[in-house]
Formats: C-alpha cells, sequence, structure tokens
C-alpha cells in the first residue's frame, strides 16, 4: 500500500481546510504501523484515503495492490475491489454493529461479499474465537460493554479476510481492560501475518508498533522506530502529544541529574534503576504524605442506598451504598462497566430517588420530586461525552439554557455565561455554532453550560474520555481553577492514575462500596488483586516502585521520581 | 432508564418456535391476529387461548418474559374493557347504581373483546421474541422481493427496516441521556401548561436530531467499510428453506382455522 504526493482539502474557496498536505508514505505487508496524532492532524482523514473510503484531492493511491488513484484521477471500480481487502474498525462501537446480534453481525461483511453459507459459518466461528468472543455468539450487542462490542467489530472486519485492517481509535472510548484486551488482538492480529494501521493519540499504545508516524496539521512529521520517534520528546510536545510513561520517567530522571540513559524501553530503564532503586530501599520508606482529613459540613451524604431499575429482573444496580462528600473535596469515583457508578451519579445529581437509604445533597433530601428539582443546577452534572448534548444555534444560547431556566434577569445571565466561557477559555467564540467547533472545544462548550449553573457541587462523568493530551490537559487545569474556587468536585474515571490525584477515592464493584478512603490508603500494595479482580489497578507510578523493590508508595510519577533521586541530590 | 422498548426484544432459546422458517412465523401470527377477530362465542375464545398458551409452552420463553413484553397492551385493553362494561346496554341489568348500569351484554362485552385481543397481543410478541431482527429482515425481504424484480429497492427497504429495529434502543438511550442533561441544567421535559411543555420539547428533539445525524453518519461509513452494496450480490448465511417442520405447522395454522369456524 503506498501514497504518493496525497492532499486533500474539505470544502472550497478561502474556507477551505487543508485535512491531508503532500502525504507520502508506504506501507509494506505484514507491517504494524501506529499512527500518533493529536485531534485536527488528519490522522482520521488518512485512515478514510487508507480505507478507500475518501479520494484525495491529488496525488496518486494504491490499495491493496490495486491502483486506486492516479494521475488520471480516481478509478471506482479499483476502489471497490481494494475495499474488500481492506478491513476498518473505528471510534465508536455504538454505530459500527448493524444488527442485534452478535454472530449475524459477524456475518453481516462476509454476506456482502457473497460468500457460500458454510465459508461464512467457519469464518464467523473462527474469528469469534480469535478475540474470545465465542460465549457471546448468541448476545445482543446492546448488553455487552464498550471494549466486547469493540471485540466483536474487529471479529466483523476480520471475518472478510482483509490484507490490511485500519483500526481508527479503537480504543478511545474504552476502559483501562477494554484497550488491553484491543491491543492484545493487535498483536495476534500481526503474527497472523494481516498488516495492522492503528490510529490512536494515546502515545503508549505505539510502543508495540513496528513503526510509529507521527501526523501534524496535515504531514507526516515524524516516521521511524518507536525508539527513535519517542526520543524527540520536545518534538513531540510541540505536535500536542506526551511521551510514554517509560520515556517521561526517564527524562524526570535525567533532569535531576540521575545517571539513567534515555529509553523508552521498560526493562532496559528498570535495569539502570537497579542501583538507585537498592540506594533508595536502603534509606527506608519515606514517611507517606499524611492523609488530608476533611472534618466539617458534608457536602452530600449517601445513606445506606439501593437502587434498581424497573424490569432488571430484581438485580440492584446500587445495593447498601455509603459515603460522604467533604465540602470543597475531590473525590475520584472507580469501577469497571456495569458496576453502578453511572446509576450512582444519577441518584447523586438528583436526577432519581433511591430506592431506599437516603441521599442528603447540601442538607437537601432527594427523595422529594419539588425537593430534588432545588437540587437541579446547585449540582452541576457534566454526563460522558456531554458535547452529544448540544442542541443551540449559537455558543452563547446554549451555555445561557441553564441560568435562563433559573429565571435569572438577562444581565446576570449574560454575566455568568460570559464567565463561564472565559473559565473554559472560549470567550470571542459566542455567535458560533456549537456544532462547527473542534471536538475539543465542543466538550469545553458543553462544560461551560454546566459551570454557568455556578454549582457548588460538580458530578463529571469521565470528563477526559476520547480526548487527545491537550484537550485532556485543558480539562485537568480547568477543574484545578474550579476547585480552587472552592467547588466540590465528584469524577467517575477509569484512569488510575487520575484517581490518585483526588482527595478521596471511592471504588464501586457489583453494585457495592468495595474500598473508600483516600488515595494512600485504596492504592495499596496490598490490595493490588482486590483492585486487579475488579478490572482496576494500581497506578503506574505505585507498579513501578514495586517492580524495583522500593519501601516508598509513590502515587505519582514525581513522587517515584523524588523516591528515586530525592537523597541523591 | 427513562424509556423501556420491547420492540425487537429477542429471548435467544433453542425451542421449535425458534427454528421455524422466519416466513411461517410471520404467516402464522398475521392468521392468528386476523382470526381473533372472528372469535365471537366462548367456545371459539377458548380454542384462541388454548392455541396461544400452547405457542408461549412451544416457545420456551418464560412466561414472565412475554407477560413483561404485553404489558403495556394489556393495560390498554384493561382500559377497553372497563369501558365495555359501563357502556355496553344490553341483555339483563346486573347492577344499577346511580348512573352506573352494568349488564350482562356489557360484562360479555367487557371479557370477549380484550380477551380475544390478548390472544393477538401474545402471537405478535412471540413472534419478535423468538425471531431475530436479522430473520424478521429476511421475510420482509422475502415478503418485497417481488418489488426488486419490478426494479423498486426491495431489499434496501429490508435493509431500512432492519437498521431500524436495531436503532431503537440507541436512539432511546440518547433520549433519556438528553433529558437527562438537561433537567439537571433546570430544564428538561416540563410539567403543566399545554405551550410550556412544547417549548421544553424542542432542546430535546434538537438535540436528538444532531445524535440521529451523527449515528447515521457513523453508520454509513460502517456499511461502505463492510461493502454494502443493496441487495443483488448479497448472500444469506442461514439462506431461508421451508422445511418439514414449516410446513407441519403451516398445516396446524389451517387446522386452527378449519376448527374456528366449524366451532360456530
Amino acid at each position: 500500500m503506498s501514497l504518493r504526493h496525497v492532499t486533500l482539502c474539505y470544502g472550497s474557496g478561502p474556507g477551505a481546510v487543508t485535512a491531508l498536505d503532500d502525504v507520502t508514505l508506504r506501507v509494506r505487508s505484514g507491517e504494524r504501523i501506529c499512527i500518533l496524532g493529536a485531534n485536527g492532524s488528519g490522522k482520521s482523514t488518512l485512515a478514510s484515503v487508507i480505507c478507500g473510503l475518501l479520494a484525495p484531492d491529488e496525488g496518486e493511491v494504491v490499495l491493496a495492490g490495486e491502483r486506486a488513484m492516479g494521475p488520471n484521477g480516481a478509478d471506482l471500480n479499483a476502489y471497490r475491489r481494494a475495499r474488500r481487502r481492506i478491513g476498518l474498525v473505528f471510534q465508536n462501537p455504538e454505530d459500527q454493529i448493524v444488527t442485534s446480534i452478535v454472530e449475524e453481525d459477524v456475518a453481516f461483511g462476509p454476506e456482502n461479499l457473497g460468500l457460500p453459507s458454510e465459508e461464512i459459518g467457519i469464518r464467523v466461528a473462527r474469528e469469534l474465537g480469535r478475540v474470545a468472543m465465542s460465549g457471546y455468539a448468541r448476545s445482543d450487542p446492546a448488553r455487552l460493554s464498550g471494549g466486547q462490542r469493540q471485540l466483536v467489530a474487529i471479529a466483523g472486519a476480520m471475518a472478510m479476510e482483509p490484507r490490511v485492517l485500519v483500526l481508527d481509535e479503537p480504543g478511545a472510548l474504552l476502559d483501562v481492560r477494554g484497550r488491553c484486551g484491543i491491543m492484545r488482538v493487535m498483536e495476534q492480529l500481526k503474527e497472523a501475518g494481516t498488516t495492522v494501521i492503528h490510529i490512536t493519540h494515546f502515545v503508549d499504545e505505539g510502543l508495540a508498533a513496528d513503526r510509529v508516524i507521527v501526523m501534524d496539521c496535515g504531514r507526516v512529521v515524524l516516521d521511524g522506530a518507536p525508539e527513535q520517534v519517542f526520543s524527540q520528546g520536545d518534538e513531540l510536545a510541540a505536535r500536542g502529544l506526551e511521551l510514554p510513561f517509560t520515556a517521561r520517567l526517564a527524562r524526570a530522571l535525567r533532569e535531576r541529574d540521575a545517571c539513567v540513559p534515555w529509553t523508552c524501553d521498560e526493562g532496559e530503564l528498570r535495569a539502570a534503576l537497579a542501583p538507585l532503586a537498592a540506594r533508595a530501599a536502603a534509606a527506608g520508606g519515606g514517611p507517606r504524605a499524611p492523609a488530608t482529613s476533611h472534618c466539617g459540613d458534608a457536602a452530600a451524604r449517601v445513606d445506606r442506598v439501593s437502587y434498581s431499575y424497573h424490569g432488571a429482573d430484581g438485580r440492584r444496580a446500587l445495593e447498601d451504598v455509603s459515603f460522604d462528600v467533604a465540602r470543597g473535596a475531590s473525590v475520584a469515583l472507580i469501577g469497571q462497566t456495569g458496576s453502578g457508578k453511572s446509576t450512582l451519579v444519577r441518584l447523586l445529581c438528583a436526577l432519581e430517588a433511591p430506592d431506599r437509604g437516603r441521599i442528603v445533597v447540601n442538607g437537601i433530601d432527594t427523595s422529594g420530586k419539588r425537593d430534588r428539582r432545588r437540587l437541579h443546577g446547585a449540582v452541576g452534572y457534566v454526563m460522558q461525552h456531554p458535547e452529544r448534548q448540544l442542541f443551540a444555534e449559537t455558543v452563547l444560547e446554549d451555555v445561557a439554557y441553564g441560568p435562563a431556566n433559573r429565571g435569572l434577569s438577562d444581565d446576570e445571565v449574560q454575566e455568568r455565561c460570559a464567565r463561564a466561557l472565559k473559565l473554559v477559555g472560549l470567550e470571542g467564540r459566542e455567535d458560533a455554532s456549537p456544532f462547527r467547533l473542534s471536538g475539543g472545544q465542543q466538550r469545553l462548550c458543553a462544560i461551560a453550560g454546566v459551570l454557568a449553573m455556578q454549582p457548588g457541587i460538580l458530578v463529571l462523568d469521565e470528563p477526559t474520555a476520547g480526548l487527545d493530551p491537550r484537550g485532556r490537559e485543558q480539562i485537568e487545569r480547568i477543574l484545578d481553577d474550579i476547585r480552587r474556587s472552592g467547588t466540590t468536585i465528584v469524577r467517575v474515571t477509569h484512569s488510575i492514575d487520575a484517581a490518585a490525584r483526588a482527595e478521596q477515592v471511592i471504588v464501586l464493584s457489583e453494585a457495592r462500596v468495595l474500598m473508600r478512603g483516600t488515595p494512600e490508603e485504596v492504592f495499596a500494595p496490598a490490595y493490588e488483586n482486590v483492585l486487579r479482580d475488579t478490572g482496576l489497578g494500581l497506578p503506574t507510578a505505585l507498579r513501578w516502585a514495586m517492580a524495583l523493590g522500593l519501601q516508598a508508595e509513590p502515587l505519582t510519577m514525581e513522587a517515584l521520581v523524588d523516591c528515586l533521586v530525592g537523597e541523591a541530590v | 432508564m427513562a424509556f423501556k422498548l420491547s420492540l425487537g426484544q429477542y429471548w435467544p432459546s433453542e425451542s421449535i418456535l425458534h427454528h421455524l422458517d422466519p416466513r411461517t412465523k410471520v404467516g402464522g401470527a398475521l392468521v392468528i391476529m386476523a382470526s381473533v377477530f372472528f372469535v365471537d362465542t366462548l367456545p371459539r375464545l377458548a380454542l384462541g387461548w388454548a392455541v396461544a398458551l400452547a405457542l408461549v409452552a412451544l416457545s420456551r420463553v418464560p412466561a414472565g418474559k412475554v407477560l413483561g413484553s404485553v404489558r403495556a397492551a394489556l393495560l390498554m385493553l384493561t382500559l377497553l374493557s372497563v369501558c365495555n362494561l359501563l357502556l355496553v346496554r344490553s341483555g339483563e341489568v346486573l347492577v344499577s347504581c346511580g348512573i352506573v348500569t352494568i349488564t350482562s351484554g356489557g360484562v360479555r362485552a367487557a371479557m370477549l373483546y380484550s380477551l380475544r385481543l390478548v390472544v393477538a397481543v401474545i402471537a405478535a410478541a412471540l413472534l419478535l421474541l423468538t425471531t431475530t431482527p436479522t430473520e424478521l429482515t429476511d421475510a420482509f425481504d422475502a415478503a418485497l422481493a417481488p418489488l426488486s424484480r419490478l426494479g423498486l429497492p426491495g431489499h434496501e427497504l429490508a435493509m431500512v427496516f432492519s437498521l431500524m429495529l436495531r436503532f431503537v434502543p440507541t436512539l432511546a438511550d440518547d433520549a433519556s441521556a438528553v433529558i437527562d442533561a438537561q433537567t439537571a441544567r433546570g430544564g428538561g421535559l416540563a410539567e403543566g401548561p399545554l405551550v410550556k411543555r412544547i417549548r421544553s420539547v424542542v432542546p430535546v428533539v434538537a438535540a436528538l436530531l444532531a445524535g440521529s445525524l451523527r449515528h447515521a453518519e457513523d453508520l454509513s461509513r460502517a456499511l461502505d467499510a463492510r461493502c454494502y452494496e443493496g441487495g443483488a450480490a448479497r448472500s444469506h448465511w442461514h439462506p431461508l428453506h421451508m422445511k418439514m417442520r414449516d410446513w407441519v405447522a403451516l398445516a396446524s395454522m389451517a387446522l386452527y382455522v378449519a376448527a374456528l369456524i366449524l366451532l360456530g
């Protein structure tokens, strides 16, 4: 497969956006390639071109041996033939499954190819076996987790026996366990000889590839083996990407004058760290940071709460859940898909009353409908993918929806909107259509709509999911600002490393509270197995410390670096 | 969540009903649904119910599940039967108290008309519970095949039908998420005067519409990537073949209709 001098613009005239700018790329058969880039770097457009779903404006395109586009323009028949040998899996597992039964969906592609019935049966069984989903052959995909659905989508693409499989951010909307599952399958596919092209903005996933390509502004800016590409940290940072954890650790240690090589190979760095680790271990574990305890009144009190959905066959979504959220605290709520996190969040936001038990928010019991309505707005709720809730014609109108519902004066509404938009950095875009903003900006706009209510408690469900490093950093910064102004923050997250930075951690598992406490209490080596059984794990920094045999239990990379070189400096 | 739809709620099992050709099942269900309108005596009603209960037993779908998927319809029918009870004035008067008069004709109408419709509702529910949307589409496809011969998009209509079944629950989830988000911002579907209610629907519908367009765009990408090019060149994993059991089932249907006529 090869692209030569490929250029593609969206729109025409002065408003045209160049998505691909003179891209030249050769992919050898059987190679595993990772294309990295921030949002808007043109990597998704590149995926569409590679899959034969989009013909560029200029350039030469050879796909799976077919000359699809030459100097004389696109050859639609060649495109059609090429598409039959290229599989695509993209971001949203919801929208790429076309039937309501797993095995029927895997059979859909082979049916389109007009294969005989026996052959389809063989391929469906083989591909479901490959992604370890044979047990779910007759299930309804809607009942599967996002990660499982993505595996079904991969099986569906592989059942067409493509020579090339393109995965366009397959893990962007998944939890850690789902992402691991997909990385494992990619490894298997490569061993089976399939060319794999993986598009992502999780740099750590690039380490497993044979070759890494970095895109920015529609151009290929870096192209080489992972260690070669990741050695150019400044270059990556300028492109809105970060380094893999290993490389970041090596870099931080070198900045503190530790004698370690510049590497992104985990084993190599670990070996180089052995002497430092031995010294740090001998020095004994430094005292752990004292747990910050919040006294005073609780912003929210959850007392022995149970809840089940109608028609859920009596299965409880929440069972005897109790905890307090101190005013001004930051709380991380973690747990696997289906552990009851979303239900708990809905109850906390007073969208529903518990079946049993009491939830008191800001001193108001949520069991009465009128009381619940008083809480709407006082508790801000940023749900998963809040940008999907945008509806108004302009950014300002959308942000003003909440305050206007409160019946505030026009001046007050305007003032609150201005403040919220400034907080998220969208000032000056008031009159733009929210649907014309970039993905990251849409999310910020939706968050501004909640902040304009000036909530005392802010509940967020996966606020950084699907964003690139730059977008994630921006959201973290905004949340820090809000917290410093005294807002209580409850955050549902899949990221253990993000949870380790909260003041209080609540672990939900199978509708119950499994653990709660400060991050230091919850993320302790002793609980490693318990956490792993619930599909979670320990923070990366702590796993490193344990592997190095340190006594100390650092939860963040900075703390880990302190442990290793603190005394040495 | 807020919306739970029973449309397309397939219940996987290995019963004889599950294994019947979908065309047989759709045909059979239509026959039963049409036949209930000719049920006007107790023996005929008993026959209809016997067939309905026998089918539930044959389907091996738990009775609770069947009940769950016909609950909404039962509620409607109960209302209907209360109306019949109070409004039909024929036969002898049983109870008379103020404006409420209950007659024997009313009791008969209340029982008969609702109970016979339950048979039709059960037949429809069993069809959806034992037939996968794909099979339904295949049956639909077969029924529309004559259209394709005339050059009309029969296969494509069947595909649209199947995608509709597939996306109803997705859109219902979207709707409850939108309503949640707007409620948390002090809005959402309002109660009170009609004008206020209608105005509160606009933001919900706008957000839903934007969501549907996003689904449609993704879906077209998925269909392209999987080489869907319309009906002609497609093959079927499980091509439809009428088997012995299908002919037996159709014969049983004919027997049922004959018995219904004879029972008169």
